[in-house]
């Protein structure tokens, strides 16, 4: 989870990752940043990331992101 | 069928009437059948469109779901390279027909000029609401395919969802996990519910007919005759601004209304685009329905293919971690914008629209880094008034910029308006372009009609940003004050309203 949070402040910084629920439905993760997430993730977790997985409740909250790496790494 | 007219409102009417006087049970055949009479009224040649469509995203949703849930021996569930030959298949027969009908004849005119061939076009007619139906059926098989949605199994419930005629002409384009349900609940009678559906509807009247329509007499002129205009060149673009806005916009009110009274609750497609801050933000705004049809089925797909994975590696080594992580995202931002310029129209303007758009989108994501460093650096506040009104003033001007390619006649012209725009300036030739029917109404009234309307407008959507409910405070007046707004916008759709000619929706002919 540390690991996760990093990749999010390397990639969009100024955000409250570690209580905030709401990254996509308040426009505080773009697209831009949502694939710049999902490339790093894939590269640091070694899972692979399709576009079905892009859904505002994978994305809403560190948490979140967290339980989709977990799952992905489990398939 | 035109939206604003008397025969769309009759028609409106009388089905309003018989959702709620029929058997709950049959509401959703009721606008299945509205909607058919609708589509046909407009064009019956173009009904084979739409049920060719209709009938192949049905089959294609049916068989990806089959081959899902069928286990091969080894007791696995879904093949899934025979489910993804179906979505192809599915989509190439959807697109396919887009593209013939569509395109067909642009390719067939840039060969000709190329290499001097002598290839004859196809005589056809754009099919109604062919751009929507496609992407709303595409975005349908895609749904179904990444297990979004389960496939809808009867084939009229799922042609309802295609052709609901209220959407039908110029979308917003559904998505069948928000929108399907909607249409086929059974929904009682509601006052309350009826009444803001009207609301909504006339202030898209008034959008349409008192600022689209007269505005519209000055964007002709100006972009019919750029040279003998070349004075009113800006002019022209902010003319175009409005008329194009309180013609999408408005049309959309009007959908949305008649959608509402229905019970139906349809994405919205506008959100206050002119107060946006950048042009990623603005097409946050602006035809949201295609924008997030694009970024889900067009963007996040590109992104992630293996080939663009490959690219990324590449640029990474390149262009080390930080940019080349970025570098792929631009180059799939640009193919989207492209495609979003090409689904406009198939005329190089149009293209040249999208990846004016797309260039300017990627620029910034991969300057973001840059631009944060720099504000650090100059003490930029951006949450300051000022800094914001910059952004939205800047915004202003790029997308103002990027109407010239998508209203002048051709690329050529757009450039040439754009040299007038700032070097050529007279605004006395604005009096001289004659509106109403053969000139019936002073130029100088229009003015002031257009000058009160977007005030209103600018009102309105400032009192919205600030997250106000206009609808909300308006019923809490007295009921008096209540019903004297919404007679007053009567009234002026009524005596206010272009009466230069009676003009479609520009939206309705993509």
């Amino acid at each position: 989870m540390e690991k996760l949070i990093e990749i999010l402040e390397d990639i969009q910084p100024d955000a409250d990752y570690e209580n905030c629920t709401t990254l996509i439905d308040d426009g505080i993760l773009e697209s831009f940043a949502i694939l710049s997430i999902v490339g790093e993730l894939e590269d640091e977790f070694d899972i692979s990331i399709t576009p079905a997985e892009i859904i505002p409740e994978n994305f809403n909250s560190a948490a979140a992101l967290w339980a989709m790496v977990q799952r992905l790494q489990n398939e | 069928m035109s939206l604003t007219s008397n025969l769309f409102i009759l028609f409106v009417f009388i089905t309003v009437v018989l959702y709620y006087i029929l058997p709950h049970k049959i509401q959703w055949l009721v606008l299945l059948v509205a909607s058919y009479v609708y589509y046909i009224y407009s064009g019956p040649r173009y009904v084979y469109f739409i049920l060719f469509s209709t009938l192949c995203s049905y089959l294609c949703g049916r068989l990806i779901e089959k081959f899902a849930e069928n286990k091969d021996e080894n007791g696995k569930t879904g093949n899934k390279k025979l489910q993804k030959a179906i979505l192809i298949c599915g989509l190439i027969l959807n697109f396919g027909m887009l593209g013939i009908i569509k395109y067909t004849n642009f390719v067939v005119e840039n060969l000709n000029a190329l290499f001097h061939m002598e290839l004859r076009g196809i005589e056809i007619l754009l099919p109604l609401g062919i751009s929507f139906y496609t992407f709303q059926t595409a975005g349908y098989l895609l749904d179904v395919y990444w297990k979004r949605v389960k496939a809808e199994k009867n084939v009229f419930r799922y042609a309802l969802f295609v052709s609901f005629f209220p959407q039908i002409l110029q979308g917003p384009i559904g998505r069948f996990g928000r929108l399907a349900n909607q249409l086929y609940a059974e929904h009682s009678f509601s006052g309350k519910r009826i009444l803001h559906g009207c609301e909504r509807i006339l202030w898209g009247f008034f959008k349409k007919m008192v600022l689209a329509d007269w505005a519209a007499v000055f964007v002709d002129a100006i972009f019919g005759a750029p040279d003998q205009y070349s004075g009113l060149a800006i002019f022209g673009v902010l003319f175009y601004t409005i008329q194009l806005y309180a013609d999408f916009s408005g049309g959309m009110d009007v959908v949305i209304g008649v959608a509402s009274l229905f019970g139906v609750e349809m994405d919205e497609n506008f959100k206050r685009p002119f107060f946006a801050v950048s042009i990623t933000d603005f097409w946050h705004r602006w035809h949201i329905t295609l924008g997030t049809w694009m970024k889900d089925y067009v963007f996040y797909p590109i992104s992630l293919s293996g080939w663009m994975g490959a690219f990324g590696k590449l640029m990474k080594k390149i262009f080390g971690r930080k940019k080349g992580r970025v570098i792929p995202i631009c180059l799939a931002n640009l193919i989207v914008f492209f495609v979003v310029g090409v689904w406009h129209g198939a005329e190089w303007r149009y293209i040249v629209y999208g990846i004016y758009n797309g260039l300017i989108i990627a620029f910034s994501g991969l300057m973001a880094d840059t631009y944060r460093t720099w504000k650090k650096k100059l003490h930029i506040n951006d949450k300051a008034v000022w800094y914001h009104i910059f952004c939205v003033v800047r915004t202003f001007l790029l997308v103002n910029i990027s109407w010239f390619f998508d209203r002048a006649e051709s690329v050529g012209d757009a450039f040439r308006m754009m040299g007038y725009a700032v070097t050529q300036f007279d605004p006395s030739q604005l009096l001289t372009i004659t509106t109403g029917a053969g000139g019936t109404v002073q130029t100088i009234t229009v003015l002031c009609i257009l000058g009160a309307g977007c005030l209103v407008l600018f009102v309105v959507g400032l009192l919205q940003e600030r997250g106000i409910s206009i609808r909300e405070r308006i019923a809490a007046w007295p009921p008096a004050f209540h019903f004297a707004i919404y007679l007053g916008l009567l009234l002026a759709v009524g005596f206010l309203g272009s009466t230069a000619s009676v003009r479609g929706f520009i939206y309705a002919q993509f």
